[in-house]
């Protein structure tokens, strides 16, 4: 379970007096429950990757406070971490190192010793169709490859919560459908707490359980995606959507 | 966060050793160069002694000059005859000898007890030449005061009228110093091997993880980023001590390619003073991977990196200039500095001097703190790295 209490961010760009503020993240709150697929949906520039990257700790909020399983991430960084898997926006894998030691230096720096950590990656394989690649050098993978070698890396430790930025970004269908069903295994198998972020609306309505809808650095609206089409009155989640972040003008 | 740092390294190490780049600059740099150094300079050493020892000089007219010629062949030497178009072959450094021009009026105006002028051709950017020119000098030298005291014995004046003080060379310098004027050239090498060893590793396993972007990624791990940063450079400063150590170790079987028994002789670099190279090399390797480190880790891209840690790479190039320029001779306070400490200390060595144990502490002391700043630094700096 994620839990994010009153979150605010500012970013300072530029030096001196063309110094330029932007309120990143104001005040928000929410909860990402477990055996629960949610979803943050928003515009570019709404603070989606800002909020993801403060629930990983790569960021301090200016205020408020996020509990991962009740730890508190601010106090106890290494132990929320611990519980936490990250699929960033950045997936930079180690060219020159193979799928299987990328993904094994993750599992020895979540300390697990090596042998578990082989284990892990090959069952991981196996779940991701990763297989035929692991013993292949990064280097020159295609894009949905790349993706599967970093979401394998982030699962190695087997976290209780996974955070995903965009995950299906770069994949064919076949891989979009292989993940879908990934992550709705791990839902109902095992009662992950999985938050994902994405800007398409298919993914949020073919997987979601719960939709967070951000703009300007606000949660504007949370619920189920039925209950916020009713909400607005659309049937048609899209111009739902656009009425909630951009406002009713916008809907054509 | 010693188990994490110890996992950091060994991948970093696994990663730069797969590197082609890597291995590259290690096998060139270090293996390569030493004895590539020494063969070039022994060469040049030999080629200067050979002359030396041939006895030989070019004279142009000596059929004009038999007094001259005579005198030569008294002091051993034979005459080689001139070659064609010798201006051009000395400044093209074809011709190793100066030449000596003698007119055709030689011999009589020695008879009249005029002084005959002669010409020495020689090219100051020759340097073979302007050995065989400073022997030749003193040949004429030679023969001007045989004259001499010949013409005050005719008129019955003592030659010791003409000679108000007498001087007698001592040249303080043991032959191992003088060669040590030669072999200042090995510590330098080996230093830039160091450098641009560091270089490509150091580079990588910073900005060239931020290009990648596989930094946040990094940071998202229960580790604390010191103890990334520790193993980062553990990794680096692994291969620029290897480098050191290689490089030390070149230079001993290089050594038996020496032509010039003279610089063999006097070149000593054996056991002991390859340990104490590397007592003061492997310090300082571990300072310059930090400070590239710091360098690197500001930089989006290796490229970027690269531009920028030629600023480092131009200071240690240059420091040694620095003794070799300073009027004072060496400095305590050039002990304090990176690099030129080690430089200056590596020529003492060479030297053969005896070295205090404050000059042997002083210079660690200054990397140690080094890599403790520059490690806090990165470690601090790298969050923020890893989200621009």
């Amino acid at each position: 379970m994620i839990e994010l209490r009153g979150i605010a961010r500012r970013f300072v760009q530029g030096r001196g007096r063309s110094a330029r503020s932007v309120q990143a993240v104001a005040g928000l709150d929410w909860v990402a429950g477990d055996g629960c697929i949610s979803g943050l949906l928003g515009p570019n520039g709404a603070g989606k990757t800002t909020v993801l990257r403060i629930v990983a700790g790569l960021l301090l909020p200016d205020a408020g406070q996020v509990r991962v399983d009740g730890i508190d991430v601010a106090t106890q960084r290494q132990a929320a971490l611990a519980r936490i898997g990250v699929l960033s926006d950045a997936r930079g894998l180690y060219p020159r190192l193979t799928a299987r030691e990328n993904i094994v230096y993750y599992g020895q720096l979540q300390g697990m010793s090596r042998a578990t950590a082989e284990a892990r990656a090959q069952a991981l394989a196996q779940t991701l169709q990763l297989e035929p690649l692991l013993e292949r050098r990064t280097e020159g993978f295609s894009q949905g490859e790349r993706m599967k070698t970093a979401l394998a890396r982030a699962l190695v430790h087997d976290p209780h919560n996974i955070i995903l930025d965009e995950p299906t970004n770069g994949l064919d269908v076949q891989s979009t459908r292989a993940l879908r069903e990934a992550l709705r295994r791990l839902r109902d198998e095992q009662g992950k707490c999985i938050v994902f972020s994405t800007h398409l609306m298919q993914e949020v309505e073919r997987l979601c359980d719960q939709v967070l809808v951000m703009a300007r650095g606000r949660a504007v609206a949370q619920g189920t995606v039925a209950e916020l089409c009713a909400l607005t009155g659309h049937d048609d989640f899209e111009s739902c959507f656009v009425q909630l972040a951009f406002g009713s003008e916008a809907v054509p | 966060m010693i188990a994490a740092a110890w996992t950091v390294l060994l991948k970093e190490l696994r990663d730069a050793l797969r590197d082609r780049r890597t291995l590259l600059a290690i096998v060139l740099s270090s293996v390569a160069v030493g004895p590539l150094v020494l063969v070039l300079l022994s060469t040049l050493v030999a080629g200067i002694e050979e002359r030396a020892e041939s006895r030989e000089v070019v004279v142009a007219g000596i059929e004009h000059a038999p007094t001259l010629h005579n005198y030569l062949l008294r002091q051993t030497y034979r005459v080689m005859p001139v070659p064609q178009r010798f201006e051009q072959q000395l400044q093209s450094k074809q011709l190793g000898e100066a030449v000596l021009v003698i007119g055709a009026d030689f011999e009589a105006e020695l008879a009249r007890g005029e002084a005959p002028r002669v010409e020495l051709v020689l090219s100051s950017a020759n340097p073979r030449a302007m050995a065989g020119a400073s022997r030749l000098t003193r040949l004429l030298q030679g023969f001007t005061q045989e004259q001499a005291m010949l013409r005050l014995a005719w008129r019955g004046v003592s030659a010791a009228a003409l000679q108000a003080i007498e001087v007698d060379e001592r040249d303080l310098a043991s032959p191992a110093a003088r060669a040590a004027q030669w072999a200042t050239l090995v510590p330098f090498f080996m230093l830039m091997a160091v450098v641009y060893g560091a270089l490509h590793a150091a580079l990588d396993t910073t900005a060239g993880e931020r290009e990648r972007g596989s930094l946040e990624p990094l940071l998202g791990n229960p580790v604390p980023p010191l103890a990334l940063v520790l193993g980062k450079w553990g990794a680096v400063a692994a291969v620029a001590m290897l480098i050191a150590l290689l490089s030390c170790a070149s230079f001993l079987p290089g050594q038996w390619l020496l032509r010039s028994e003279t610089l063999a002789a006097m070149f000593r670099f054996g056991v002991r003073e390859g340990m104490m190279f590397l007592a003061l090399l492997l310090p300082l390797a571990g300072a310059l991977s930090a400070l590239l480190m710091v360098i690197a880790i500001r930089c989006r891209s290796v490229k970027e990196a690269q531009a920028n840690a030629t600023a480092l790479v131009l200071a240690v190039s240059l420091l040694p200039l620095l003794s070799l320029f300073s009027q004072e001779g060496e400095a305590p306070w050039h002990l304090a500095v990176p690099a030129l400490a080690q430089i200056t200390l590596m020529g003492r060595v060479l030297k053969g001097e005896a070295m205090a144990a404050w000059e042997w502490a002083l210079p660690l002391a200054v990397c140690v703190l080094l890599v403790l700043l520059c490690l806090a630094f990165v470690a601090r700096s790298l969050r923020a790295a890893a989200m621009k």
